[in-house]
């Protein structure tokens, strides 16, 4: 339950999507902007967002310098090495002080170890924090991608905040069965729309994985998106694949081999929980789980610590550090945890739980519809 | 039609199935190592053809062969066919004269391997005088001399040059280089952990070729054949092991089924690549008869030494103090991250427990694995599982743990005295509860645990089962916890098919059905016929494996 020294811990934004979704044009856009002032990208290749006139060659990496006190970098080894040079550098006076890192991953890059290098690396640890996932989804090709590419699903799954680009192109309507989808693989994570790249970037910060710098309405507002797409019955789809006989239907669920494992459910609990029982049940849950569990939150209401909930989240095997909020973030007091998994039931869940948490079964509860 | 005919019929016999319905035969006809028939001589009649082999039993008992469910392999038939033996009881001197006589006819620069001399010696060994001794015994020969216990060893001045070890070596973690108390001088004596530095040098210089493993394993495996088995599960398989019975395979010389349980951590007695590393090239090992599907962990100890983990207290000593239980080498955590990788890959586990707080904790990691992986094929076993809280008993059952029954101590032995000193005489004898373990439902499998017993025998094991008495006569009329003894189908259910199981071959062997490999054994007597305290002195006539005679009595 440690809250890190905050003030002194540069936030760290993985951007992810898939190829062509928009990710470098958005990264482009975004360095532009005052928000996004004294920000460190490191980047796949100078090529795409068009700065190689900027380049500056080094013995580790390549950089290029940003009017606006910028960093482009690319990683030719090493991610955690080349944050930690970023910092030695920076203290060194070869580069600007920086406030803030955007990492964007190649298009067909899982995240989930990017953020489990800097969950779990100590180094990094005491330099960064996490900000967040930041996924771009194409609103016209997204649909087929994700039907397509396996890769495409787990970037959207283990998002904070997915960023639908080309809107402007693609009609409202056509937009609907995509954002269905989407809602499936990841209910918790919010949708912004982009027109013509015009997305807010603060919207595109403070996004929700380091619940510590995140707003309490943040915390809140995941849970209670999960709980209105909840129970998503993802495998109704097989049933009606294997009644449709349209060739030409654009049902959604047509697409889902590549997530018909993929679900999300949340479970309410409302009785007090036992930290140490808890905790060591989560250690079970990454120690035999982890790898399908793509993404995991919970805020939790400890009994030894009736007024200030603990709120708890993973990538796979994963976990952040346990963080104490200062109070509840509105009157609902109850334990809320999400899960976005593949193929770990909810029954499994909640049997173990009840068995090593010590959390009786009749009072786990699904989110009212 | 002439394809379909038989290779071999056996006839006349009593030939015990241990199928389902327990039931008797009194024929069978193999084809291509496979049971083609079983029953009596009107089943087999139509498969005989003009060139079936057809053997007379002349009335005499026969059943499925035998599994080992532990057994070590390679490190005895290495000692006997290539190394230098001498008895415990032997002292300086006479170890002396031994080395040296082997060192005159051994090729110039080569390794002299030997064994064993009695831990009883260490003091008298455990000096620089004793170290000259020795040196001058070997001729400049590299020496490496084990002990009764295999977690000592003596070496020659040589042996440790050979090792760049110097009087000014640091003692290894969990070992001791010895030292002369006087003058800080070496003395040649590596205790435990420090024995893997003369080990894995040795084992470096190529003195056991692979040619001469594969002659090892096939003399340990001609021995199991002897006492009727025909399955095993190797207990600790380092690479040598595992390479020298795929070597065999590959000849067609293997005349047993071997499963291979691969040390997740380098054991105390035996040296070279474990865990991940050994994991990741089990394929390559991978052969008809060879299945390298098992992990090894060890636990804890063992009780005699005070090194296995009880919920309750030693007897106090005044080394330890009142109030010490002894301790697990690893972690629940460890375990279960541990246990979930094996389950990942397929594999199943064999964890040493000694001690009944260590069956209690790798029943709960097990626990905690099941809750969350649901239910599985897998044959996850606690090996030595003997002392055994009564709550953890029906935990066996409960979660499809197999009960490893060996060694062969579940009778009156002097390892039992032992752990009447270690802890008193009431909690020492409340060992092997086999009744127990069945009742509970437990998959319960037999096996020696050989060399820690001197001969891989199962029959003193099943006639222990039985009587829960010491059939060599030492220990007289006196039993262990009688009440836990077992009934002789029961036994052998546990000796057979409940061994196959565990080898995850239950489809294969383990009992005479249609169909499964014919793995017979004929022996010298009828089991049912005779009085208990009888079945030890059983003799196998013939060893079948895969309907070929693997082994017949002279």
């Amino acid at each position: 339950m440690n809250v890190p020294d905050a003030g002194r811990l540069r936030p760290v934004t993985v951007l992810t999507g898939f190829l062509g979704s928009g990710k470098t044009t958005t990264l482009a856009r975004l360095l532009k902007t005052s928000e996004f002032a004294g920000t460190v990208a490191i980047i796949n290749e100078f090529g795409e967002i068009g700065l190689d006139h900027l380049l500056i060659e080094t013995s580790e990496e390549r950089f290029a310098l940003l009017d606006n006190g910028c960093v482009c970098c690319t990683v030719r080894d090493d991610l955690v090495e080349t944050l930690l040079r970023l910092i030695a550098r920076a203290d060194a006076g070869e580069l600007p002080d920086f406030r803030r890192v955007v990492v964007e991953t190649t298009g067909l890059a899982d995240p989930a170890p990017i953020l489990h290098a800097l969950m779990a690396e100590e180094r990094l640890a005491r330099c960064y924090r996490i900000d967040g996932v930041l996924a771009t989804v194409d609103a016209v090709n997204g649909l087929a991608t994700l039907n397509a590419h396996r890769e495409a699903v787990k970037q959207v799954a283990v998002a904070d905040r997915l960023l639908l680009t080309k809107t402007d192109i693609a009609g409202e309507g056509a937009q609907t069965p995509l954002l269905s989808r989407l809602a499936t693989l990841n209910p918790t994570a919010l949708v912004i729309h982009s027109r013509e790249g015009d997305a807010p970037a603060s919207a595109l910060t403070g996004l929700e994985l380091d619940a510590a710098h995140a707003g309490p309405g943040e915390i809140v507002g995941w849970f209670e998106r999960a709980a209105r797409a909840a129970e998503q019955p993802h495998f109704r789809a097989e049933a009606h694949i294997e009644s449709c006989r349209n060739p030409d239907c654009a049902d959604p669920r047509h697409g889902l081999q590549h997530d018909k494992d993929i679900s999300t459910f949340s479970i309410i609990i409302d009785r007090p929980v036992a930290w140490g029982a808890f905790k060591q049940w989560l250690e079970y849950l990454a120690l035999l789980k982890g790898e399908d569990l793509l993404r995991f939150k919970g805020l939790v209401h400890v009994a030894e610590r009736p007024d200030t909930p603990i709120v708890v989240h993973g990538v796979q095997h994963v976990f952040h550090p346990p963080c104490e909020l200062a109070a509840w973030p509105s009157a609902d007091r109850r334990t809320r945890l999400v899960f976005i998994t593949r193929g770990i039931r909810r029954a499994t869940i909640e049997d173990t739980l009840s068995k090593f948490a010590a959390i009786d079964l009749a009072r786990m509860r699904r989110p009212a519809a | 039609m002439k394809a379909s005919f038989a290779d071999l019929v056996l006839r006349n016999g009593r030939i015990y199935t241990v199928d389902r319905n327990r039931s008797w035969a009194s024929a069978v006809a193999v084809r291509n190592g496979r049971y083609v028939a079983v029953g009596d001589d009107a089943a087999i009649e139509p498969h005989k053809g003009p060139s079936t082999h057809v053997v007379d039993l002349r009335g005499r008992m026969a059943m499925p062969g035998i599994t080992d469910i532990h057994t070590h392999m390679l490190m005895g038939g290495q000692a006997e066919l290539f190394d230098l033996n001498f008895r415990s009881s032997l002292g300086v001197d006479q170890i002396c004269a031994a080395v040296r006589a082997w060192a005159e006819k051994a090729a110039p620069g080569a390794w002299i391997v030997g064994a064993q001399w009695g831990t009883d010696k260490l003091p008298a060994l455990n000096t620089a005088a004793a170290l000259a001794k020795l040196d001058e015994a070997s001729l400049g020969h590299p020496v490496l001399l084990r002990d009764d216990s295999h977690h000592n060893r003596w070496c020659s001045s040589e042996a440790l040059r050979r090792c760049g070890v110097t009087s000014d070596t640091p003692n290894p973690a969990n070992g001791e280089i010895g030292r002369d108390p006087a003058t800080g001088a070496l003395t040649g004596m590596m205790i435990e952990a420090a024995s893997g530095i003369v080990e894995r040098i040795m084992g470096e210089s190529g003195h056991y070729t692979a040619e001469m493993d594969q002659a090892a394993m096939a003399r340990s495996i001609d021995t199991l054949n002897s006492f009727g088995v025909t399955s095993f599960l190797e207990a600790a398989s380092m690479k040598p092991i595992m390479a020298a019975l795929k070597g065999l395979d590959d000849r067609g010389a293997l005349s047993a089924w071997a499963g291979c349980s691969m040390p997740a951590v380098e054991p105390a007695f035996m040296f070279g690549v474990s865990g991940d590393e050994l994991i990741g090239i089990r394929e390559q090992f991978r052969s008809r008869h060879v299945k390298p599907d098992f992990v090894k962990f060890f636990l804890d100890g063992v009780p005699g030494f005070k090194t296995a983990a009880f919920h309750e207290p030693y007897a106090a000593d005044p080394i330890r103090g009142c109030c010490f239980r002894g301790s697990t080498l690893m972690t629940v955590p460890d375990l279960i991250r541990w246990l979930g990788k094996c389950e990942k890959l397929g594999l199943s586990v064999k964890i040493h427990c000694a001690g009944d707080a260590a069956v209690t904790q790798a029943l709960d990691a097990i626990d905690v694995v099941r809750s969350f992986n649901g239910p599985t094929h897998l044959t996850h076993q606690i090996a030595h599982a003997s002392y055994i809280t009564p709550a953890d008993v029906r935990r066996f059952g409960e979660l499809g743990v197999v009960a490893d029954l060996s060694p062969i101590i579940w009778y009156p032995t002097f390892f039992l005295e032992g752990h009447k000193v270690a802890m008193g005489k009431e909690r020492a004898e409340r060992f092997w509860p086999n009744r127990d373990l069945l009742e509970a439902g437990a998959l319960m499998s037999g096996g020696s645990d050989w060399p820690v017993i001197p001969n891989p025998d199962p029959w003193n094991g099943i006639e222990g089962m039985v009587t829960r008495r010491n059939p060599s006569g030492e220990f007289g009329d006196s039993t262990l916890w009688p009440e836990q003894a077992l009934d002789l189908a029961t036994t052998l259910e546990i000796y057979t098919i409940n061994g196959a199981r565990t080898l995850q071959l239950g489809g294969v062997t383990g009992s005479v059905e249609i169909g499964k490999s014919a793995d017979l054994i004929v022996l010298d007597r009828n089991l049912f016929e005779i009085a208990a305290n009888e079945i030890a002195d059983t003799k196998v006539m013939t060893t079948y494996f895969e309907g070929q005679a693997v082994y017949e009595r002279a």
